[in-house]
């Protein structure tokens, strides 16, 4: 059986203060009424009320980047001439992320399937996902805005995690969930954790069980397409959306991003941020020619992406966790299991010839 | 799993700048790093991405073909921010390179089949790479006929190859303007008219066509007329890139990625795409 | 709300001459409400209005430019509409305004930090003085007004200022004086260091998404903002809180003496940052010197996009 241990709720900052001597950990903080993945801080609460506003995703995909670095400098033997010297700027470090949700942790799968293809892997996303442990808090209770469930995972599912906290009477029984989780746990602070494994079985099975019937959405793929062409049905859908990309900044699954210089003097860096397909910039191309010119085209492809071709490319695995918060930060309250059901239902209306 | 860095660009060297037209250059570059360059290979339909460091990356085909390796050779037409100032840049002048990117034309299924080269404006670089590399194995094709059109003879890029082009007898080529022009000796017409006078046979024949999405469109119209299925028939695609290597997000038409599964679609592969050009 | 079936008959006899008509109906729990986009007569009956009304839907005009569009407006929101008629960015006759008497609508950060957890909301019950939520099976009782919006605390004008059609009846009530900026004196008292600190604080967890440019009503260069555009190039993409706080910067800039406090900005962020500040520093700013107030009179020119030779409170002749 895999390591189990047992943590009092009152020694998690002691635990954190323990493992930050080795490594950056992050924790969820309440900010503004917002809750989001800072570095810990020994001074501040942590808050594991509710699931974060924002992801940790940064943790391992960071906002903003540094890719490469730059250099002009004149070239002594023909001062007409630059030279550039170019350089790589890769992450280092190892870090600890406390109190993500199974639905943020398992987004981490999905960039994996496209960071680190066998083809062609990203250096600077495999040293942070390499260097990045995860002790994911198992939900003990459900939002509104939830669906885990509907797309093959559970308010306990650890996968992508390393330790499985799972709140129990008083404080967490800590689950080893991979190699690396069981180095985790060796902290003093630690006690047994077997005679807690029932307890903890029981507190994922009562959330599980409050969830409502899941719809099969195995069909979304091929539905997705059929209305592809269907330009009523996405603007129908997207008639309220502002077209802003929050939903896919708070998504633990969306992996865009933009590649962008910038100079200061002789130096430079070469950035990547984050980007998203609902910004109209995304495809707009030099002749100005832009194939999803509007709101419509744009919601369809983040609608399409995750349910349709990343299963198509990914042996059918739905690039949506369910955790909600594309519906629940929404400004316009556009929420994307409406979409989706709305498509798999979707009968053309046949035309009697 | 390799560590290659997918976005640290080779440094290379311009040898050549060459004015084509008054909006598009070419540049013959090559690796500083020699062991790099002698290493370098590619395949025809193969892009790169040029970096003007501090102003950013652009996609360009390799236009010169794998079997001429002194240097890698790239036509930039100026539309934005990357390419104005790649215009700025002269012989000796260093410049980053990732390459090479994407897919490549099928030319192992071409083999032994007649070809028929459409390319109008800047779409004449991608099938440039394919031509010249088809005539260093020249045995192992058919007939081949190009057709290669543009506004007016000043916007006609390769000019100093051309009249080679022309005189060949193992090559039937064809150029075309839009408009009549003083002194200009071969047709007068748009590409898909043109082609249609031409009518080169479909029978054993691959058609590979590039150009701006309204020459693609009628020319796809017309080889259609002319008995071309859409598996005989081979083009390019292009879409905003970032990456390059599949993993930004940016530049698919629904599961397919541009920079990685393309550029080079044929007909019947574009059939099964969503329809998102 | 009294006047809703009376608001649903008059759109369902408007509606044959009209492409849409964009009002609220119920969303994905019933604490929220969602803009609704009425185009068949079956979307009616879905129209719902009350404290959840929350969106300002004047944003949507501009985007529906050359459509006829029925709009249900707040006080507040009628504002909106009458800055994008001053700016001809939409045209007086393409628009049917729908106006009611609005009591105030809901700030739904203050009701997340009164109940503390606002995730499994099973039913919520408004009337004119109380707000009772039922969330994971406990029932919690509110004052309406502890969680109304700051805005509507201030509002001088409840009755859509402009309308074709007004159902109810106007409230009447006396209109207080504009808003006095109070939490603002208070945060202008701090020392320089004090407020850039704020800022720099709160601005650190800033995404970039921009949605409190996208849901500004009067934010309308949409796809051409300054925040993206490489020439010029105004900010970087690192992960920078300077250039977080000069986007905001802009944002108030652009909007100085046109804003009409709607909040948008602010309640369209993720992250809760009050970026509202800003702007009602600006049109502090511009009562002051140019006794202006947007979105009052479609006949009126904000006063930054008019010139004249000699300012009445600008007396840069005589340092
Ligand atoms: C597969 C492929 C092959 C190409 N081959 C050539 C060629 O051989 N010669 C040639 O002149 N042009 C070619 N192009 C087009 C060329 O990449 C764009 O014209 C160029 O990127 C515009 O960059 P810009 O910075 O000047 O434009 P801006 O409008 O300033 O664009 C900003 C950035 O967006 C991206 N971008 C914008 N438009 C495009 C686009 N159409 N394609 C790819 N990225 C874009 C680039 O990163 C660019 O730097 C090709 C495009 C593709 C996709
Ligand atoms: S769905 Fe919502 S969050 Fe996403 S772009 Fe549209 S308005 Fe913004
Ligand atoms: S699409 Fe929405 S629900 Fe799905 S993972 Fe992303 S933010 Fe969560
Ligand atoms: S939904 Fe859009 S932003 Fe998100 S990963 Fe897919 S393409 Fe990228
Ligand atoms: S979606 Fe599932 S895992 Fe995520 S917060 Fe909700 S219950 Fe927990
Ligand atoms: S800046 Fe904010 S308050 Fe002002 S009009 Fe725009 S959204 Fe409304
Ligand atoms: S909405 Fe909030 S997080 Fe998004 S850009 Fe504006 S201030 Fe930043
Ligand atoms: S350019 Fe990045 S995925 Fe194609």
């Amino acid at each position: 059986m895999a390591l189990v241990k047992y943590l009092k709720s009152t020694d998690l900052k002691s635990w954190l203060a323990e493992l930050a001597q080795e490594n950056r950990v992050f924790a969820p903080r309440y900010e503004g009424e917002a809750v989001i993945f800072a570095p810990f801080d020994p001074e501040q609460e942590i808050f594991i009320k509710y699931a974060a506003t924002a992801p940790p995703k940064k943790t391992v995909f960071p906002q903003s980047e540094r890719l490469v670095d730059f250099m002009y400098s004149k070239d002594p033997e023909d001062l007409s001439r630059i030279k550039i010297e170019a350089q790589e700027v890769l992450p280092q470090g190892t870090a600890v992320v406390f109190g993500g949700r199974p639905c943020d942790v398992r987004g981490f799968t999905m960039f994996d399937r496209v960071y680190m293809a066998e083809e062609a892997t990203d250096i600077y996303y495999k040293a942070r996902r390499d260097n990045t442990s995860f002790i994911t808090l198992a939900c003990d209770a459900t939002e509104n805005t939830c669906f885990c469930h509907w797309v093959n995972s559970s308010p306990s599912d650890p996968t992508g995690s390393d330790v499985l906290a799972i709140p129990v009477e008083g404080g967490f029984l800590l689950k080893a969930v991979s190699d690396r989780g069981e180095t985790l746990l060796t902290s003093q602070l630690l006690s047994a954790g077997e005679n807690r494994v029932e307890e903890g079985e029981r507190v994922c099975k009562e959330v599980a069980d409050s969830l409502s019937q899941a719809p099969d959405l195995a069909n979304s793929p091929k539905k997705l397409l059929e209305v592809f062409d269907n330009i009523e049905f996405w603007q129908d859908v997207s008639a309220k959306c502002l077209s802003c990309g929050t939903c896919t900044y708070l998504c633990p699954t969306c992996y865009c991003f933009n590649i962008t210089d910038e100079t200061q003097g002789m130096k430079g860096s070469r950035i990547r941020s984050w980007d998203n397909c609902m910004s109209a910039l995304f495809t707009m191309e030099a002749s100005g020619h832009n194939p999803r010119p509007t709101k419509a085209h744009r919601l369809k492809n983040r609608v399409g992406h995750k349910f349709s071709y990343y299963p198509d490319l990914h042996d059918g695995v739905i690039s949506c966790c369910g955790c909600g918060r594309c519906i629940k930060s929404c400004p316009a309250g556009v929420d994307i299991r409406e979409i989706v059901l709305k498509a798999i239902a979707f009968e053309p209306t046949v035309v009697e010839g | 799993m390799n560590n290659k860095n997918l976005y640290l660009p080779e440094m290379a060297t311009i040898q050549e700048v060459i004015e084509e037209t008054h909006n598009i250059i070419t540049f013959r570059v090559t690796l500083n790093n020699q062991e790099a360059m002698k290493n370098f290979s590619f395949q025809p339909g193969n892009v790169g991405q040029l970096s003007a460091f501090g102003i950013g990356e652009s996609t360009f085909v390799i236009n010169s073909p794998p079997s001429r390796m002194e240097y890698l050779q790239f036509s930039v037409m100026r539309s934005g921010e990357v390419t104005s100032n790649l215009h700025t840049l002269k012989a000796g002048d260093q410049i980053g390179v990732r390459a090479p990117l994407g897919n490549h034309f099928p030319y192992e299924d071409m083999k032994g089949k007649d070809i028929v080269f459409v390319g109008g404006g800047i779409g004449m670089a991608p099938l440039r790479t394919l031509l010249l590399f088809m005539l260093d194995n020249r045995s192992d094709y058919g007939k081949i006929t190009l057709l290669y059109g543009a506004r007016s003879p000043l916007d006609m890029a390769f000019n100093y190859e051309l009249q080679d082009w022309l005189d060949r007898d193992d090559l039937d080529t064809y150029l075309t303007i839009d408009a009549e022009f003083e002194g200009w000796k071969h047709n007068v017409g748009l590409i898909p008219n043109v082609l249609l006078d031409i009518a080169p046979s479909a029978e054993n024949s691959v058609a590979i066509t590039c150009g701006p999405p309204i020459m693609i469109k009628f020319t796809l119209q017309a080889l259609e007329k002319l008995g071309f299925k859409d598996e005989q028939i081979v083009t390019t695609l292009e879409k905003r890139m970032k990456c390059g290597v599949g993993i930004c997000g940016r530049c698919n038409i629904g599961s397919s990625y541009v920079c990685k599964d393309g550029p080079v679609y044929t007909g019947a592969q574009l059939k099964e795409l969503p329809n998102e050009l | 709300m009294k006047f809703q079936k009376e608001l649903k008959d008059s759109i369902r006899k408007a509606l044959p001459e009209l492409d849409v008509v964009i009002g609220w109906c119920g969303s994905f729990d019933p604490l929220h409400a969602t803009p609704h986009f009425i185009r068949r007569e079956e979307d009616i009956e879905k129209l719902e209005i009350g404290p959840l009304s929350v969106h300002n839907l004047a944003t949507y005009l501009p985007g529906l430019r050359g459509k006829k569009v029925g709009i249900v407006v707040k006080g507040c929101d009628s504002r909106s509409v009458i800055e994008l008629l001053q700016e001809k960015l939409i045209a007086r006759d393409d628009i049917t305004i729908f106006g009611f008497p609005c009591t105030g609508v809901v700030d739904q950060a203050k009701i997340k930090k009164a109940l503390g957890y606002v995730g499994n909301v099973e039913s919520c019950d408004m009337s004119d003085k109380s707000v009772v939520i039922v969330a994971a099976g406990k029932a919690h009782s509110l004052e309406l007004s502890d969680v109304l919006a700051d805005k509507c605390h201030s509002c001088r004008y409840p009755d859509a200022i402009i309308s074709d059609i007004f159902v109810g009846d106007k409230s009447g009530e006396a209109v207080p004086a504009p808003a006095d900026y109070e939490a603002l004196a208070t945060f202008e008292n701090l020392s320089l260091p004090d407020r850039f600190g704020f800022w720099l604080k709160e601005l650190d967890r800033c995404i970039r998404c921009y949605a409190c440019r996208s849901a500004c009503p009067l934010c309308v260069c949409r796809d051409h903002c300054a925040a993206e555009s490489r020439e010029p190039h105004w900010l970087s993409q690192e992960n920078n809180v300077r250039d977080k706080l000069m986007f905001q910067v802009i944002h108030a800039y652009h909007l100085a003496g046109r804003c009409t406090e709607c909040g948008e900005c602010q309640r369209a962020c993720p992250v809760d940052i009050p970026v509202l500040m800003l702007k009602q520093k600006m049109n502090k700013e511009i009562r002051d010197i140019f006794k202006y107030e947007a979105g009052v009179d479609p006949e009126e020119t904000p006063p930054l996009l008019s010139f004249k030779m000699e300012e009445e409170n600008i007396t840069e002749k005589d340092w």
